[in-house]
């Protein structure tokens, strides 16, 4: 009797969770496009440079933690994003200044050895399962960020590589903002369509039960290879457009804490929708920037969010308005979201 | 000769030190099932509030190290109640938990002692003549710590009543709970124990090389290696993996750059967790 019950609640939200989806289906592009709007009209009103740089790391951010959480949905770990983002960075950097490639040449190949690097890591690496997998990317980025240090003669070293080829022929924040925001809406719209089509389905199919998905003719490592593949491609072309636009490179700007760091973002936000980077990138990279006032006390503010979201909200930010509804709506069957 | 007399003492010394903080960082990880990313942080914050005491407040140095050692262990048992606690068995939170306390401790530091190196007075001067080879005295007696406390800890958990008990949490959850032992009690002694190690290591190699505010970061790289090369719930595996990245840290370097050792150690350790994810002698983890 309480297996029935519960197949029949498991069946009720589930038709609920649909109809929720198809109305969503509405609605989701429609607050994106308004807030895309809004970002392309705000450089008419505000003209200060310092903002409109922090939102274009924003955006150079948006895509890395966009491009971690598709990796994730596929059951994958990669605490070794920065990593393939320092791949891509200085794929494209040392052939734009030591070979003269141009630069719109220059950004998609980083992307594409990215891609390749991800792609012939991620086979070996199928045979890891979730803990396991964080570990050897985490050793594995660490020592790409090593690499990158010893290879002297084409990367300079620790000492970081200067005089990065210009993306823009300009030093206004404007144009670039403006090429930072189309280039977002774009790799956005693209890992979009990944995330539902038949692809990513697949991929939360491997992530949700790896055997059945198996047993149904799902071929589990390829679909894990491909899901790595896509992700470092655009972390790989969203590090050499960062490479182009600040024109220095530094290994400790990709180490293990930049990883770790790309993993919040998609976590604070929340990894089970695909806003969820989006709204994360968002609060960590611009709040700590518009409060630097504070100055050395700003890290306690970052702080301070990591744990309420710890605390509080268990599915990230975009958890948020469920759990309100749970706390102060009537308790609905299905939805687990509690404090701790 | 003089050369392979001293690589020998750092590959000793460096190997004692990686144990001490790995077997602290793996007591977390088999009975809370916590993966402390802020351990690093821990162990440079103990050298900091060592130096803070020695040198700002002019107290004898053993009992500056046995203050910071004891307000870590402190430190550690609140960590456990209000942190640690609500995120074990969860890769996402634990990230999380851990680097809102890197932020806190590692921006505390900066903003009490600041980010400049610092080096803390050496707590043993000295040469020890032994045959035609000399030896510092301080490393020798932080190697000589170091295996102490290791010999220590090993007895600690094999023959005491709460190390009985940590193996039993670490073993079977469930069935210890049903034993009547108080799990929360466990992780809170595990955790002391854990930071408090951290902590004699961090002062003891502020003495012995500079402190700086990133020191933390390369000893929990250091840490996690280990632990993941030897094996979750091994501490055999812990002393071999240790001697092992010990031997590569120590001799490497003498022959290449820094960064190469690190890179091929690194290399060895991913191929070999390809091939082995369970690390040398460990048991599957969840």
């Amino acid at each position: 009797m309480g297996i029935t019950e519960k197949q029949a609640e498991i069946a009720s939200t589930s038709e609920k969770s649909t109809e929720i989806a198809r109305k969503k289906n509405f609605v989701q592009p429609l607050i994106y496009c308004v807030i895309v709007i809004a970002l392309a009209l705000l450089p008419l009103g505000i003209k200060n440079p310092f903002l409109l740089h922090v939102l274009i790391l924003t955006f150079i951010y948006v895509i890395a933690a966009s491009s971690l959480r598709f990796v994730i949905t596929s059951g994958q770990y990669p605490l070794a994003h920065g990593a393939y983002m320092a791949i891509g960075a200085y794929t494209s950097a040392c052939t734009a200044k030591l070979l003269g490639w141009p630069v719109f040449l220059t950004i998609p190949l980083g992307g594409v050895v990215a891609m390749i690097i991800g792609g012939f890591i991620a086979y070996p690496f199928a045979r890891l399962r979730a803990f396991y997998y964080a570990m050897v990317s985490l050793f594995f980025g660490l020592g790409v960020i090593q690499l990158i240090i010893v290879l002297t003669k084409w990367t300079s070293g620790a000492g970081g590589l200067v005089n990065i080829p210009h993306l823009l022929p300009t030093t206004d924040k404007t144009p670039y903002y403006y090429f930072f925001l189309g280039f977002m809406v774009i790799c956005l719209f693209a890992l979009w369509r990944f995330e539902f089509s038949r692809i990513g389905l697949t991929l939360k199919a491997i992530a949700q039960s790896h055997m059945v998905a198996s047993s149904v003719g799902i071929s589990e490592v390829w679909y894990r290879v491909l899901a790595l593949a896509i992700g470092c491609f655009f972390v790989g072309i969203a590090g050499a457009t960062y490479a182009h636009y600040n024109f220095t490179l530094s290994p400790t700007s990709f180490d293990m804490m930049a990883s770790f760091w790309l993993f919040i973002y998609a976590l604070i936000g929340g990894i089970s929708s695909f806003s969820g980077p989006i709204i994360g990138t968002a609060l960590l990279v611009i709040t700590p920037l518009l409060l630097s006032s504070l100055k050395q006390f700003i890290p306690y503010v970052t702080a301070g969010i990591l744990l309420v979201v710890f605390y509080v909200m268990r599915d990230g930010i975009v958890g948020l308005p469920k759990l309100i509804m749970s706390r102060f709506g009537k308790p609905k069957p299905g939805s687990g979201n509690r404090a701790f | 000769m003089e050369l392979v007399s001293s690589a020998f003492v750092n590959a000793l010394l460096i190997s004692a030190m990686y144990i001490v903080v790995a077997l602290g960082f793996a007591f977390l990880l088999n009975v809370m099932g916590f993966l402390n990313f802020s351990h690093g942080v821990i162990y440079m914050v103990a050298g900091y509030l060592c130096y803070q005491f020695e040198v700002i407040y002019g107290i004898n140095q053993w009992i500056s190290l046995f203050l910071a050692v004891i307000i870590i262990a402190g430190l550690g048992i609140v960590l456990e109640r209000y942190f640690f606690r609500y995120a074990t068995g969860n890769l996402d939170r634990m990230i999380i938990i851990s680097l809102a306390i890197i932020l806190i401790l590692q921006n505390s530091v900066n903003n009490t002692v600041g980010y400049l190196a610092r080096s803390l007075p050496s707590f043993a001067p000295g040469l020890i003549q032994f045959a035609t080879f000399s030896f510092p005295v301080d490393k020798v007696l932080t190697f000589v710590i170091g295996g102490v406390l290791l010999a220590s800890l090993i007895w600690f958990t094999r023959n005491t009543k709460y190390g009985l008990q940590m193996q039993a949490v670490s073993q079977n959850l469930e069935g210890a709970k049903l034993q009547g032992i108080s799990v929360h009690r466990v992780a809170a002694i595990a955790c002391a124990i854990a930071c408090g190690m951290a902590a004699i290591a961090g002062c003891l190699m502020g003495a012995l090389f500079n402190l700086n505010a990133f020191m933390g970061d390369n000893m929990l790289v250091k840490a996690l290696e280990l632990v993941i090369l030897g094996g979750i719930g091994s501490i055999g595996g812990i002393l071999l993996s240790g001697l092992l990245i010990g031997t590569i840290d120590a001799v490497v370097p003498l022959y290449s750059s820094g960064a190469m050792g690190t890179v091929i150690g690194l290399a060895i350790i991913v191929v070999i967790l390809l091939f082995r994810p369970q690390g040398f002698f460990g048991r599957e983890f969840s």
